[in-house]
């Protein structure tokens, strides 16, 4: 079976940190997951992790402060919201709502990191790959590009060269 | 677009698990790639310049630094390309280290996993554009939220640079714990003798205020400007008019237990905590006054000769602004009598705490200095000290060290020797942790000089018989059950952290560990900061820990303000939304999920009303990139096309 | 033996005793109850039946599998005998009853292993011949009457017939641990006596070697241990004036009890402790027969504390029954005293 794709997104304040601290206390992990860095969970558009699947991931873990312990107040309860919702929709798009999990590691929870990283990845190991996603074939066809469109190749300005 | 890509090594610590040469040679052929190399140690002097001399032989354009966690040194960096000429947010940093070597043994999935990051970091590099941070001017007030040794020591610190501070307590007077003590380790020093003074020093200096019986309501704001409510609690006395004569108290029929002395003898309904309390104004507590409980009494109003007795008091809610904070919250000690029934769960009054016995030694405390046991107020003869009550206990869920308790035991006793010569002090330890300055020697003199007798073990069971006390413990020296009738039991508590420390914690965003210890920013560097700028911790809020290191911390932190203020205005992260006003439809979506109310209403010419993000208040969350409809809100350095670069990139 | 008593029957819990089998339970005496505690099994049923409590005891029980012997011989016969014996009792039953806390260890013991192990399983459904049911809730008897009976409406109907007793609750080691198999009480500090047994009347103040060991088994193999432990709980008890020590485990009762004159001769000590079970104690308060209860069985004579019970009973109700161990003859019917009559 081909690798697994799984990607993480986390807030910098607390699951970022969390995970930064199971490194630092060497807490052996998965090596499937590679993590996205955003500042806050409430920064996650839905979009973007139907865009995930879309391109082949077979597991979105997304990571935010606890309740209560948003550095921006309440970004995490915007992010709750969004996600219930964007989890009861995956369905619909043909996507195992169990490939996509959301939870709460704060920065003291390096060993809760740890764990969230090799059930996740257990969970998904169990489920396999995403189907038709070997052949090369996206398994959703939504449209993300209505809402976050293409991403730029080119970005607006041109680097001036120092000479 | 000129990329480099800079792979660390960081010793063995990322190129023992990260092959760093197949990374480097990786990321050459990834596209705008023409620079890339691997270097010892990044962050070092040589690291440095490395990156500067590439930049500027090369010409990059974007940098890629593949290393450790960029919440550890993203500014150092940011700082690196800024002085090779460069925009100071065109740099991504890479984490292989914390994310990657660290956490997996086997080198080839290691090395797939930071390639694949580092093509990530590039995917992102070269979509940021070049950002200008602004600065705003801050408020040179600084607020210490605690009024023991450590918030004491950090508002004089500021105090003398000349910074005005408000030293906000929650109890009714400063001091803390430390005023509780009768003596402290290792020099016998008398606590109140060293502390008093300061005291008293806080209480008249010219730039410190002091708010006791008062606690933080709500803080909004940011590193700079942080607006606190106080909530100044209804005491009925009035502050300003109270001599502290202690008429009242003398007069006040309401007894009430003695939280200073840590309930061994009686207080009244108004009381004044100790003779040397700061300041020195009575308080007086409405679930113990017969004036609020029976709806008559009076007696404190009428004797009081300053009329400073107001029933009618309520609390007031003051509001301030302050550019830094310090939070000295300290501890208290862990409640055991739930978590060890066998020590009797609280039933037998000849078990005390070491805080309770200390007030027994004090010649201040109740019992004026002249130790008598509770049951019945006769001098123990034999007094047994049991460690780790509460800590080290994994059993109970309490597995931390309280870090004092080996060095108070041995200081109590010494004085118990003192105080009662014909005494005999046993101490069941697990282990004797005496390593501060001092520390080892001063508990050799409590066995060698005071005879103490040390027993390696835990104790079982702690049951009455005969009027003393049995305690059944085990020597793990000797290999045998040990059994000792003690007079007094002392129990060595650990630490808990102060009650309402994680709800303080909320309302200042800081966090906290599952003891609602407060979290330093980083354990070894950064040891003072908090994860939010602009608040810093001080004493044993953090991790229990005893006077020498509170007061360091608290210094060391009030250095970190003083730096921070100094400066008069600060740097804001230019990493904040921006509104595309040609493509807003005016919707004010973003205006309605913004936490910091940091988005208004523009009017265009054409008079279209379009939204507008400012720029000062906006903290960077990102939620209205999300809420926007047409997806014209864009949180700059995290853009919805550098986030989905990111994800593809990983995908492909 | 008094017929009679034994009509005493009254569900103290109302709602338990409006549906008919709700109350009633799986009852497996094991082997002390049916040998050397057999005062324990005679007091258990009498006070079961006054309170309503319906025991059907299990048809061709077997040895339940705490015995040296079976445990040690093979390690799956510890859990296959307990296996063919939760496989019965469930017959018709959601809960059984084991008071023999040796048993009630090993049936939850072997629970658990039996939920953890579908190996195990498979070997005892190859020994039954059909698949293990396992599942029956198992309870001991102080966690039986503490479900079954309401403090307020013993208090009630007892009136507080052993006022003036000072009782201390022994709950030694087998009831609680491995506190997380056994999962019933705090392990470090048993209260589920307590309600009860204040009910009666009777106070029960902390007794700080509730859970401290009596010697076990060792009784067999080192003795002096047993003379050793058993003595410091018996001397503690009688320093804190205790009257008696409660207990529910045949075993504890054994060394405690029967052992106390060992204990007497080894040390030189006068130790007089009565141990009662937890169900003599609850039959004395409803005024059952000590002779039924099987109290005079005991190594030990418990006649200063039953004539101790005669003073304290107070209440007009209670004073018609000053002598407990009468003859009665009229029955006890719902919410209402045993009267005495001789």
């Amino acid at each position: 079976m081909a690798e697994l794709k799984l990607i993480g997104f986390l807030c910098n304040w607390c699951s970022y940190a969390g995970a930064d601290m199971a490194g630092t206390a060497r807490m052996k992990q998965p090596g499937e997951l590679r993590i996205i860095r955003l500042p806050c969970t409430g920064r996650v558009n839905p979009l973007l992790i139907l865009k995930a699947f879309q391109q082949g991931a077979d597991g979105v873990l997304v990571s935010g402060c606890h309740p209560g312990d948003c550095h921006y107040n309440e970004g995490n309860y915007y992010a709750r919201r969004r996600l219930e919702l964007l989890s009861r929709m995956l369905p619909a798009f043909g996507i195992e709502p169990e490939r996509f999990h959301f939870t709460w590691v704060s920065a003291s929870e390096g060993a809760r990191w740890a764990d969230v990283v090799t059930q996740f990845t257990r969970k998904i190991e169990a489920m396999g790959k995403m189907s038709g996603a070997e052949q090369g074939t996206p398994p959703a066809k939504a449209s993300c590009e209505a809402g976050v469109g293409a991403p730029d190749e080119q970005t607006g300005s041109e680097d001036a060269v120092p000479a | 677009m000129r990329i480099g890509v800079f792979v660390c090594q960081c010793g063995t610590n990322i190129a023992g698990t990260v092959a760093t040469d197949k990374v480097a040679e990786a990321a050459l052929s990834m596209r705008d790639v023409l620079h890339a190399e691997t270097l010892q140690y990044t962050c070092s002097d040589p690291g440095q310049r490395a990156i500067i001399d590439a930049v500027q032989k090369k010409g990059l354009t974007r940098v890629v630094i593949a290393a450790c966690s960029p919440r550890m040194h993203e500014t150092t960096f940011r700082r690196t390309i800024g002085q090779a000429g460069m925009n100071a947010y065109m740099m991504e940093m890479v984490n292989i280290r914390e994310h990657c070597s660290w956490i997996h043994s086997d080198i080839d999935i290691a090395t797939d996993k930071a390639i694949d990051l580092v093509q990530k970091g590039v995917a992102r590099v070269r979509r940021q554009v070049p950002l200008y941070s602004t600065t705003v001017p801050v408020t040179r007030r600084v607020l210490v939220i605690g009024g023991g040794v450590a918030g004491i020591q950090a508002a004089l610190d500021i105090a003398d640079s000349g910074l005005p501070v408000t030293l906000v307590e929650r109890g009714p007077t400063i001091g803390g714990n430390m005023a509780r003590l009768d003596k402290t380790f290792p020099t016998l020093d008398c606590s109140s003798c060293i502390l008093t003074p300061r005291m008293v020093e806080a209480k008249q200096h010219e730039n410190i205020r002091l708010m006791v019986n008062a606690e933080i309501e709500q803080v909004r704001g940011y590193i700079g400007n942080f607006e606190v409510d106080v909530r100044k609690k209804a005491t009925c006395v009035i502050e300003d008019k109270c001599t502290g004569c202690m008429i009242c108290q003398e007069k006040c029929p309401g007894k009430a237990p003695d939280e200073f002395n840590a309930g061994v003898g009686q207080s009244k309904a108004i009381s004044i905590p100790f003779p040397q309390a700061v300041p020195m104004v009575a308080a007086l507590r409405k679930e113990y006054c017969r004036q609020f409980i029976n709806g008559k009494c009076g007696v404190c109003k009428k004797v009081c000769p300053a009329d400073a007795v107001d029933y009618e008091q309520v609390d007031e809610i003051t509001t301030e602004m302050f550019g830094a904070v310090v939070v000295a919250t300290g501890y208290e000690l862990y409640d055991w009598r739930e978590a060890y029934p066998d020590y009797g769960g609280g039933q037998y009054p000849d078990v005390v705490t070491s805080l309770q016995y200390e007030r027994m030694l004090s010649a201040s405390g109740p019992t004026a200095g002249h130790v008598q046991r509770p049951s019945d107020g006769a001098e123990p003869k034999q007094v047994v000290f049991v460690s780790c009550v509460g800590s080290r206990d994994e059993s109970v869920g309490r597995p931390l060290c309280c870090s004092v308790g080996c060095m108070y035991i041995a200081k109590q006793a010494i004085l118990t020797k003192e105080h009662i010569p014909d005494s005999q002090s046993y101490v069941f330890y697990i282990d004797i942790r005496a390593t501060g300055k001092g520390y080892e020697e001063f508990t050799r003199r409590a066995q060698k000089e005071f005879g103490a007798i040390y027993l390696r073990g835990r104790v079982g069971k702690i049951y009455p018989s005969n009027g003393q006390l049995v305690v059944m413990g085990t020597d793990t020296l000797s290999g045998g059950p040990v059994e000792i009738e003690a007079d007094l039991v002392v129990l060595a508590t650990g630490f808990s952290a102060a009650r309402g420390a994680g709800e303080l914690a909320r309302k200042l965003n800081i966090s906290y560990d599952q003891y609602e210890f407060l979290s330093e920013s980083h354990p070894k560097l950064r040891p003072v900061e908090t994860t939010t700028g602009g608040i810093f911790l001080a004493g044993a809020c953090q991790a229990p820990k005893d006077i020498p290191d509170s007061v360091a911390q608290a210094s060391a932190a009030a250095a970190k303000v003083i730096g921070l203020l100094s400066r008069g205005e600060i740097e804001t992260s230019p990493m904040v939304a921006a509104v595309d006003q040609l493509r807003c439809i005016g919707c004010f979506k973003c205006r309605d999920v913004c936490p910091y109310n940091a988005i208004e209403a523009l009017e265009l010419r054409d008079g279209r009303q379009v939204a507008k993000v400012i720029d000062t208040l906006c903290q960077g969350c990102g939620v209205c990139n999300v809420a926007c409809p047409p997806s014209v809100v864009s949180l700059k350095g995290y853009t919805d096309n550098q986030l989905i670069a990111e994800t593809m990139e990983l995908l492909r | 033996m008094n017929d009679d008593s034994r009509k005493v029957s009254a569900a103290i819990n109302a709602p338990a005793a409006a549906e008919p089998g709700r109350n009633a339970y799986s009852y497996f005496p094991g082997c002390s109850l049916t040998g050397s505690a057999g005062e324990y099994d005679a007091s258990f049923r009498l006070t079961s039946e006054a309170l309503g409590i319906r025991l059907d005891e299990i048809s061709d029980w077997n040895c339940c599998g705490a015995s040296p012997a079976p445990h040690h011989w093979s390690g799956n016969l510890g859990v296959l005998l307990p296996a063919r014996n939760l496989h019965i009792a469930g017959d018709g039953h959601e809960a059984m009853v084991a008071p023999c806390a040796g048993c009630y260890n090993r049936l939850k013991n072997a629970q658990h292993e039996l939920t953890g192990s579908e190996e195990l399983r498979e070997q005892a459904a190859r020994v039954l011949e059909e698949p293990v049911r396992y599942e029956i809730e198992i309870l001991n008897l102080v966690e039986l009457f503490a479900r079954e009976v309401s403090p307020e409406a013993l208090a009630e109907r007892v009136q507080g017939r052993l006022a003036g007793l000072n009782l201390a609750t022994y709950y030694g080691c087998l009831l609680t641990r491995p506190a997380k198999i056994m999962n019933f009480d705090n392990h470090r500090n048993p209260v589920s006596m307590k309600p009860l047994l204040r009910a009666t009347g009777a106070q029960s103040d902390h007794f700080p070697f509730k859970s401290e060991c009596c010697g076990s088994y060792m009784g067999l193999a080192k003795k002096e241990i047993v003379l050793r432990a058993s003595r410091r709980v018996i001397e503690v008890a009688a320093g804190l004036g205790f009257d008696a020590i409660v207990t529910a485990c045949p075993l504890c009762h054994q060394n405690l009890d029967l052992r106390q004159g060992q204990i007497n001769k080894a040390f030189g000590t006068s130790l007089d402790m009565p141990v009662l079970y937890y169900s003599q104690v609850l039959g004395l308060a409803l005024g059952l027969g000590s002779d039924d209860l099987g109290i005079d069985a005991h190594a030990i004579s418990a006649r200063k504390l039953l004539a101790k019970i005669g003073k304290g009973a107070g209440g007009p109700a209670a004073a018609t029954s000053l002598k407990p161990e009468a003859n009665q003859s009229t029955p006890a019917s719902i919410g209402t005293i045993p009267a005495a009559g001789s």
